[in-house]
């Protein structure tokens, strides 16, 4: 095997530390892009934004170019909570490697074990029992309810609203309780295993979600009018980060900022998996493609989830919540890829096989990923209130951002 | 001296207190024999009083200014709490509730805290302008606060130009802000200063026009004097009066006083804290009283101009005068009861925790006597307690003008709280487009129909 | 596997393919050379009788020989219901180079970046390929097959291991990298 060479400078080690006013990486630009974007002209000034900074959702550093109070352009870097989990799944074996994705998108756990579970089904070639789909969907859709709420919370706080955070939090925390009586544990769940569940429904759980679907619906539209109609926050969301059709598909955004552009990609419709072609929902979408209309959108969206597991219930079937499977799985060498709707966007898995108990290759997509880069798109332009106004509406996870 | 180290450290922890007292005690009763007996004592003392008297203002204006500065810490105090306690409520939380009683000392707890943090500079800041900003600030607000009158007879500086005084030192916060923005060497701290200085000079303009029509109403300019043109019943208030000039001071005020939703210079979200970003221990502190202060003087204000100030909704003396029902005069004189005041003071206290403990001996007999005597005893001072302070208001105009002053400020300071719990924040150029597209048309239009009314009517 | 689309996809690119269009389950699989990657994505992009007009996903692979870069495509439903994987074969290992998919996916860039910085493929036309997770003075590419982790390292010869992180195969190491490669194509 040959001697594998960087194609980086080894120059770039940094040898004296950057002074406290110098944005300007102590290194000679890496590409095109890095070149023109520290060539500052007469008037423009470099802001870091992070890594620690109130807005950014996690250790996200944003170095801004602004001009007064105007964003010229920005310059996402990323990194500072890469854990490589990639890597680290590929020295686990296939049970091991599903708990890895599990503080990805820290919010919607749950989707994360999803999408590699049903890619290692695909190469274990294994048939889930019907009621551990129901189950799945089940859990899913009540986090991708506490998702969203939160998402409002963070949308209103980045704007300087106080109060829906703590809301949003308050109906997360429900949720949250009752996926603990089922799962074991508050956010890092832990529960989808190849071929089910780890455990089936149980008493409390149920109790739980009885008695909050009772009220759920009246309450969380009580808690979205504290901000649809608030005069401020319209005007700071609406024609705010206006995105197309066309420019979107290109972008690759996904998720509710996709659909807030009129395209009805949603993988639950579009690519159906599990039990969603058994279910009746719709898929909202909206024409704006500004940051109300991403808000908006995910109202909606809560809405669908309320009629999706109010089915679940009505049809949950009898029988095991797990197949049978060997505790050690050495699937055939093969490819498989499989994609799940997570609260943010599509979120996929792409594992290879090579015969052996390790996954050979284990790619995470994350949604958070592709849609936080758009930010270079939609910002350029506006205040720099109004960027914390767009990348809160994209909603990105730093945790599955940096994987 | 090694006998005196060594009988130092024979004492105790309050021996070494005790001892240096005495000694500064000693020399000072040495000094004070030798200047009475050699007569250059006297001298001074009566120099210091000549001096005192010819220049009565300066006097008056320093023990007012003190009074200020030493009133300005429990009020910031109270309303750091008032605003902790009225977040936490809104947002559905307790709040403070382990320092003190219901975490009344909370903010007490936090004024240790600020003191006692390490003073920071940053590497490169302009050391004496970071230094003085916050003093800047926290001084301009201490003298604004200085001609705010809170009962007949209770204020600073009565000036015949307060209104002016008040904008005009008010309008000093912003030099301190910038100042602080710039020292900090800090770009969101430059945001900030900037932001600071083009919010506050330009809601400075509306503020100020909006209250013209007050003073033309009053015919002055004093603040005592404009809670006096508003006496009588709340229909006399200029906010009936004057609601576009009411609604315009008070949007202007909370531009002015940073509240959400104008609180641009420190929006946490965008620019970390504005100009106080760089800023730790007590400098953050005088900023951070500044702005507790300054919104307990923008409440106090719109209750002085528009809200009647002390003045009572309702004048008892007048609705009893037109009732026909004569109202008791209740200001008596402790002295003119001679000895029954002393078996007042004996016998009242336990004669009343009697009377109060009999019906709870009788209600509760699963109770032991000594028990409902402890209940008696609570009772009894809650009585007592309302007794005094209702005898208080009925009798004294200064603590009933106190009373309504202190409601009417605490309500402006609970609905800039509610304000601040409810409301997103707006965007920098929304904001300077609503202080010069709407506030001001608005104000000068209210300064035109004032005028044009006042020259109807008195035609 | 939708042989319908399998058979379209055949026609259209012929030789251009490397080997038959193959597929399992719900995933439609062909393969292609570095060469022709802008070609066949554009066509897949823009002719009406594919539409892939979302980019689902972009992924370097190491199979210990050679280098890969797979891509995802959806379509309608009307087109296809499988997932299009694009496998792009046979990258060198020592100088993995690939165009870039910027001009039909503005939003590959990042992924691209998280190729280059994780395997070194190199995107040619990627305006901003630098590193995206890994600190700029880093110099090796962790997913790669010869990149072994601490533990692994450990067990291996002293030179190279430099903050988690080395710039050559260790000779001595050998875990079972040498077997697992044999068995991806």
């Amino acid at each position: 095997m040959t001697r594998t060479v960087s194609r980086d400078d080894p120059r770039v080690l940094l040898e004296s530390p950057a002074t406290i006013y110098d944005a300007i990486p102590p290194y000679p630009p890496r590409s095109e892009r890095e070149a023109e974007f520290y060539a500052l002209r007469d008037g423009e000034m470099l802001v870091n934004l992070g890594p620690q900074h109130p807005s950014t959702h996690g250790v996200l550093r944003v170095v801004l170019k602004i001009d007064g109070e105007q964003v010229v352009d920005l310059d996402p870097v990323l990194g500072y909570l890469h854990r490589g989990i990639e890597k680290l799944a590929e020295n686990a074996d296939y049970h091991q490697a599903i708990c890895y994705t599990d503080p990805l998108e820290y919010v919607s756990s749950l989707f994360n074990e999803l999408a590699p579970v049903m890619a290692f089904e695909k190469l274990v070639e294994i048939e889930v029992p019907r009621r551990a789909e129901y189950i799945r969907i089940l859990s899913c859709e009540l986090l991708r309810i506490a998702s969203h709420g939160l998402f409002t919370g963070w949308l209103a706080l980045d704007l300087g609203g106080y109060a829906p955070i703590l809301y949003g939090f308050i109906e997360r925390d429900e949720i949250v309780e009752m996926l603990a009586a089922l799962t074991g544990q508050r956010m890092l769940f832990n529960y989808m295993r190849i071929g089910g569940v780890n455990g089936d429904l149980n008493h409390e759980f149920m109790s739980r979600l009885g008695e909050w679907m009772s009220r759920a619906a009246r309450e969380i539209a009580a808690n979205q009018t504290l901000l649809n109609e608030n005069e401020i926050f319209v005007r700071r969301t609406r024609g705010l980060g206006v995105i197309d059709r066309e420019t979107a598909l290109r972008l690759c955004l996904t998720g509710p900022a996709l659909r807030a552009t009129g395209v009805p990609y949603d993988i639950r419709r579009a690519h159906p998996y599990s039990v969603y072609p058994e279910l009746e929902f719709d898929i909202p979408t909206r024409d704006e493609g500004d940051s109300y209309a991403r808000y908006l959108l995910r109202l909606d969206e809560v809405k669908q989830s309320l009629r999706i597991i109010d089915q679940c219930l009505e049809q949950m079937p009898d029988g095991p919540c797990m197949a049978k499977i060997p505790r050690l799985i050495r699937p055939r060498p093969g490819r498989a890829f499989a994609a799940i709707e997570s609260p943010r966007g599509q979120y996929a898995c792409y594992a290879i096989s090579d015969g052996t108990d390790q996954p050979f290759r284990f790619r995470i997509h994350d949604p958070s990923f592709v849609n936080l880069q758009s930010v270079g798109v939609l910002v350029p332009g506006n205040l720099i209130a109004d960027t914390m106004a767009i990348m809160a509406s994209l909603d990105p996870i730093m945790g599955g951002v940096d994987k | 001296m090694s006998v005196v180290a060594r009988s130092w450290g024979h004492l105790t922890p309050a021996g070494k207190v005790v001892v240096p007292l005495l000694g500064i005690v000693l020399a000072l009763g040495l000094v004070a024999f030798l200047g009475i007996v050699t007569g250059i004592l006297p001298a001074i003392g009566d120099t210091v009083v000549l001096t005192g008297r010819r220049n009565v203002g300066i006097v008056r204006f320093l023990v007012a200014a003190t009074a200020a500065l030493l009133a300005s810490v429990p009020i910031a105090f109270i309303n750091i709490y008032l605003e902790m306690k009225l977040l936490a409520w809104i947002a559905l939380r307790r709040g403070p509730n382990r320092v003190g009683p219901f975490g009344t000392l909370q903010s007490v707890a936090h004024g240790f805290k600020v003191l006692a943090k390490e003073d920071f500079t940053p590497t490169g800041a302009d050391r004496a302008v970071f230094t003085i900003a916050p003093v800047v600030t926290f001084l301009s607000v201490v003298l604004a606060f200085m001609v705010v009158p809170f009962a007949p007879g209770i204020v600073g500086v009565d000036m015949n130009i307060a209104v002016l005084f008040f904008f005009a030192i008010g309008g000093l916060t912003v030099v301190g802000l910038l100042a602080g923005g710039w020292a900090s060497f800090n770009k969101y701290s430059l945001l900030g200063g900037l932001r600071s200085a083009a919010q506050i000079i330009s809601y400075e303009i509306p503020l100020t026009l909006s209250v013209v029509g007050v003073v033309m109403l009053a015919g002055t300019m004093s603040l005592h004097g404009i809670v006096e043109a508003q006496a009588g019943h709340f229909w006399n208030w200029f906010v009936f009066q004057q609601p576009l000039g009411f609604l315009v001071f008070f949007l202007a005020g909370t531009a002015e006083g940073n509240r959400t939703p104008f609180d641009l210079t420190e929006a946490d979200s965008e620019i970390v804290a504005g100009f106080a970003t760089e800023y730790s221990g007590m400098r953050y502190g005088f900023f951070y009283f500044a702005e507790y202060v300054n919104l307990f003087i923008l409440s106090a204000v719109t209750a002085i101009l528009f809200f009647g100030g002390w003045s009572a909704p309702v004048e008892i003396h007048q609705l009893a005068a037109w009732l026909g029902v004569a109202v008791p005069s209740f200001a008596i004189d402790p002295s003119q009861l001679g000895i029954g005041l002393l078996f007042l003071l004996a016998l009242g206290p336990a004669l009343g925790t009697v009377l109060c403990a009999i019906p709870v001996a009788l209600l509760r007999t699963d109770w032991s006597l000594r028990r409902a005597l402890a209940v008696g005893f609570v009772l009894f001072n809650v009585v007592a307690g309302g007794l005094v302070i209702a005898w208080a208001y009925l009798a004294s105009e200064v603590v009933a003008g106190l009373f309504w002053f202190l409601g009417k400020t605490f309500f402006f300071v609970f609905v800039f709280v509610w304000m601040r719990a409810t409301l997103p924040r707006v965007r920098i150029d929304q904001l300077m487009g609503f202080a010069w597209k709407w506030l001001l048309p608005a104000s000068l239009f209210n300064i035109f129909a004032t005028a044009a009314a006042i020259v109807l009517v008195n035609r | 596997m939708d042989t319908r689309l399998a058979r379209r996809l055949e026609a259209r690119f012929g030789a251009r393919l490397l080997g038959p269009a193959r597929g399992h389950l719900d995933e439609t699989e062909i393969r292609i050379g570095p060469g022709d990657v802008a070609e066949v994505l554009r066509a897949l992009h823009d002719e009406p009788e594919f539409g892939f007009r979302v980019l689902a996903d972009l992924a370097g692979v190491d199979t210990g020989e050679v280098m890969q870069v797979v891509y995802h495509l959806w379509a309608e439903p009307t087109v296809t219901r499988d997932w299009l994987r694009v496998i792009v074969d046979g990258l060198s290992r020592d100088d993995p180079r690939c165009p870039s998919v910027t001009f039909l996916w503005k939003g590959a860039e990042w992924p691209e970046r998280e190729a280059y910085d994780m395997f070194g493929i190199v995107f040619e036309g990627n305006r901003d390929l630098r590193r995206i997770y890994m600190p700029p003075d880093y110099t090796s590419f962790p997913l790669r097959k010869d990149f072994y982790l601490a533990d692994d390292a450990a067990r291996s010869a002293a030179e190279g291991v430099r903050h988690l992180e080395q710039m050559a195969t260790p000779p001595e190491a050998t875990p079972p990298v040498a077997t697992r490669r044999s068995k991806v194509r």
